[in-house]
């Protein structure tokens, strides 16, 4: 069973880096106020945002302690209302030798704020800082608290671009990982829902999460996706799609082993079907896995509404995606290879229209191609304002001026229009349609539909052959999964799907119903 | 471990070199739409000096979409919409490659709605060996139309202008499609053809096409062939009644004229049958069986319809009037050319093969010679949505 499931056993060259990018202090928490604030000058030179500030207190001014924290990070309200007024106030009538403790009556009964925990090592002292915690040393203690009073940060939950519904819920994911994982909890409130935490990134320490339904996930994924996570081993992680390279199965395919979404409500459905969620702090885009090539044409809203308009909407989907990859191959192997098969009415238009252009299809194909593709590119990068204007002056150059200066034909135009529209309806797959888009013009254009044929069947084996975290890419199609074919190209009522995807799970136990759902999830 | 990476290597280049090797193809055959020339019309007929003679009817694709939307069009003048190209040569072969010493681009005869046969050139020459050309090469289209031209050359059936179509040899198809609705040609395909050319017991029949004033064409009549040489006609009637014998009719409108009055019967189905009937190890009669089942389209005479007597009647007629027109293409195809086209001899091939065996070189002869019943089984189905004519007492 655990065969299934690729071990990586690359060996990673460790990156050798100068002794002044390390940040490593050791030991522990010196025990003098003035020994600390030695430490956090140096450790935090040339810092400007880093503050601490020394608060005497008690009746004598003998009781030093010091709070240390970046500042912005803080909510400084809160700071002072839970945790410097409080001292001055309950402290201001002690002597230093009067209670056993300082340290443990502000701890215990002083400190308002419920997030504390005990450092004992400068590092992680530092760890807490640069992560924005408030540090508050006590003097004469070889420990700290590290308290989170954390400002709230990045922006507000709304919905994402990316992922726009006509149903459905609208939240999206932000950048914050303690936001992104209350939105999971909000819809799925259940403990068995586990959100585990680890730090990825030796400069950023990123917060990375894995997250699953525990009785419903495979372990064996799970496990797996701890390894690998573990197993990252860089500078900096910005981005869930950096983890993403770190952890797919097929690091060189064109097509996607790992799933994202920004959606709250798509993410929890897959959680829900068995599927393992990875946040990473920082950004909103979530990874899920084992993505297969089926949830390429799955959207949220597809739920949503009667599966009729479902399936019809996934099927021409599928169409949309064979159209963006081999329409212009197949329209350079007609017009060059393949007359016998054009009715001849069309034909006539299909010569008419060749008539006069001065290059051959195929090389007309990758200019208007080329010519596509970095109009999308200019019209992402741009300023939406001036992006606007690009896609004026795209449509009018590609469009008419292009065929009235006989440069192209006015048929090429439509058939680039055509599977430029089918590339955008699978929004996974744009970038891998982009690149096959050529291959297989290429190959029309040496081989006709022979050559299509020819790649599509390499392409085909090649998806047949993929894993995403030890699960065949095409499941539920190869190996053929009949149950799961519920939720596949043709979609069933919702009320009728009693069962999880069985290919998730490998167990034998593929059916579950409905009826024993709570039970799976108990027993587990 | 380096002998392992460098066999990893060698796995890897193999297919890669396998790829490669698809590309030495170069673009073979790769023939841009805007590079060859869409024909149209095959036109074939025989000079004097017993050479081929080949014509061609060339669509101009910019000029046909120009007239339809009158932009784009180059230069002054509206560009016709098709040209009519004629070359000679020893064979068709030799004509079509001989051609492009005069015209720009390569024939593409995929494309070919129609092939027009010249009268001439089938009196004298084996119908198998002119059309050897059609079903040797891979281009031409199996299911192109052939014709045969009666009273003009096909160049000249070719070279007319009718406002109908912008392409002449589409509206020629297009006539040919409407009668084969009305009976009276023969839809004859090259697949057709070559599939008569291989059986000796059914002779070829192929439609005809004449010319009708100057802007027009009319396809109606078969030309009738024994041995590979064209012998002779049926006129439209012969052919509707050797149709309705092989089982060819789609529809048809019969007109039906009783001492009362004129009617016209529309054939809505037939069924055609023909056996021969065989005594003493002999073929002793030829039968052809019809059901026909009809509408009346038209009714100019007094009295009604609705009554069961005088359908009985019209039924009569209407199974008369078809019995005339099979027994006169029976006549002309025994008496006259003496051709089995309508292909009793197959039957005999089937069903007698043992006697086919014998008599497969002379049949011809003894078909003309054998006697024809035919029976016929017509019913008038409905007629019409009113019972009588509409000034009558009813």
């Amino acid at each position: 069973m655990s065969g299934r499931i690729r071990k990586r056993t690359r060996k990673r060259i460790l990156l050798t880096e100068p002794e002044s990018l390390k940040y490593e202090i050791h030991g522990s928490i010196p025990g003098s106020v003035d020994a600390v604030k030695e430490q956090l000058n140096d450790i935090f030179s040339c810092c400007s945002d880093f503050i601490y500030r020394e608060i005497m207190s008690g009746k004598d001014g003998q009781i030093r302690i010091l709070v240390a924290y970046f500042n912005g990070f803080v909510d400084k309200r809160a700071l002072n209302q839970d945790v410097v007024s409080p001292i001055l106030k309950f402290l201001s009538e002690t002597k230093l030798h009067e209670v056993s403790s300082i340290y443990e009556r502000i701890r215990k009964s002083i400190v308002a704020d419920n997030e504390i925990t005990e450092v004992y090592e400068m590092q992680k002292a530092v760890d807490a800082i640069v992560s924005g915690e408030v540090i508050l040393f006590t003097d004469g203690e070889n420990r700290a608290l590290a308290i989170g009073v954390k400002a709230p940060q990045g922006r507000q939950v709304e919905e994402p671009d990316t992922e726009i519904s006509m149903r459905g819920p609208r939240e999206g994911f932000v950048e914050d990982l303690l936001t992104n994982t209350t939105l999971i909890r909000k819809r799925i409130k259940n403990p068995n829902l586990k959100i585990e935490m680890m730090q990825i990134g030796r400069q950023t320490k990123t917060d990375v999460c894995i997250c699953y339904i525990k009785g419903i996930a495979n372990e064996e994924i799970v496990n797996e996706v701890r390894e690998r996570l573990k197993k990252i081993d860089t500078d900096a992680i910005l981005d869930t799609g950096i983890i993403e390279q770190y952890i797919s199965d097929s690091r060189l395919s064109l097509f996607p082993t790992v799933g994202n979404t920004e959606k709250c409500d798509r993410l929890a459905g897959k959680l829900l079907e068995g599927r393992v969620a990875i946040l990473c702090d920082g950004t909103s885009y979530v990874l899920t896995v084992p993505y297969l090539f089926v949830e390429t044409i799955q959207t949220a809203d597809d739920y949503y509404d009667h599966a009729y308009f479902a399936t019809f909407m996934r099927l021409l989907r599928l169409v949309a995606l064979l159209l963006s990859n081999m329409l212009p191959g197949m329209y350079v192997a007609l017009v060059g290879f393949h007359h016998s098969v054009i009715p001849f009415r069309l034909m006539i238009t299909l010569a008419a229209s060749r008539q006069g252009v001065p290059f051959p299809p195929v090389a007309e194909a990758i200019l208007m191609l080329l010519a596509f593709e970095l109009m999308r590119e200019a019209g992402v990068r741009m300023p939406r304002p001036i992006g606007q204007a690009l896609s004026i002056v795209g449509a009018i150059v590609l469009g008419e001026a292009s065929v009235a200066a006989g440069i192209a034909s006015n048929l090429m135009v439509i058939i680039i229009s055509i599977t430029a529209i089918c590339s955008f309806v699978v929004p996974s797959l744009v970038r891998a349609s982009m690149l096959l888009r050529f291959v297989f013009l290429l190959a029309a254009n040496f081989l006709g539909f022979l050559g299509i044929a020819l790649v599509a069947v390499v392409v085909f084996a090649h998806l047949c052959r993929i894993r995403s975290f030890g699960i065949p890419y095409m499941a539920p199609f190869s190996p053929l999964t009949l149950p799961d074919l519920k939720d596949s190209f043709v979609m069933v009522p919702i009320w009728s799907m009693i069962t999880r995807p069985g290919i998730l799970r490998q167990e034998k136990s593929d059916g579950i119903k409905g009826t024993k759902r709570q039970e799976v999830s108990k027993g587990s | 471990m380096f002998r392992k990476e460098g066999k990893k290597t060698t796995i890897a280049v193999i297919p890669l070199m396998l790829v490669f090797s698809l590309l030495l193809t170069g673009c073979w055959s790769n023939r841009d739409l805007a590079d060859i020339n869409i024909v149209a019309g095959l036109g074939l007929d025989r000079t004097k000096d017993g050479k081929v003679k080949l014509t061609v009817q060339v669509v101009e694709p910019s000029a046909i979409l120009s007239g339809s939307s009158s932009t784009n069009s180059i230069g002054g003048g509206q560009p016709k919409p098709v040209f009519v190209e004629s070359f000679e040569g020893e064979t068709v072969f030799e004509a079509t490659v001989n051609m492009l010493s005069v015209v720009d681009k390569k024939m593409y005869l995929n494309t070919a709605q129609v092939l027009i046969l010249g009268e001439n050139l089938l009196m004298h020459e084996n119908l198998e060996e002119v059309l050897d050309f059609f079903h040797r090469d891979h281009e031409p289209d199996y299911e192109m139309n052939i014709l045969v031209a009666k009273g003009s050359t096909p160049e000249e059936i070719l070279e007319i202008e009718t406002d109908m179509d912008s392409i002449p040899a589409v509206y020629i198809n297009e006539t040919v499609e409407n009668t084969i609705l009305r009976g009276t040609v023969k839809k004859t395909m090259l697949i057709d053809l070559i599939k008569i050319m291989g059986s000796s017991g059914i002779q070829p029949a192929v439609g005809q096409v004449t010319k009708a004033g100057e802007r027009k064409v009319k396809a109606e009549g078969t030309a009738v062939f024994r041995d590979g040489k064209l012998v002779g006609w049926l006129d439209p009637e012969e052919t509707r009644g050797y149709l309705f014998a092989t089982d060819k009719i789609k529809s048809a409108v019969i007109s039906v004229t009783t001492d009362k009055s004129k009617l016209a019967m529309e054939i809505i189905r037939a069924k055609g049958k023909i056996k021969v009937d065989f005594e003493n190890n002999e073929p002793s009669a030829l039968i052809v069986e019809v059901k026909a089942e009809a509408n009346i389209g038209e009714y100019r005479g007094k009295g009604t319809l609705g009554m069961p007597e005088s359908l009985q009647v019209l039924k009569k007629t209407l199974e008369e009037e078809i019995k005339k027109e099979i027994t006169a293409a029976m006549e002309k195809a025994q008496r006259v050319y003496s051709s089995d086209i309508f292909g009793f001899g197959e039957y005999l091939h089937k069903y007698h093969p043992e006697y086919w065996k014998g008599v497969e070189n002379n049949w011809n002869d003894i078909f003309s010679d054998l006697p024809v019943f035919i029976r016929l089984d017509a019913n008038i189905m409905r007629t019409g949505i009113i019972k009588s004519p509409a000034g009558g007492s009813g």
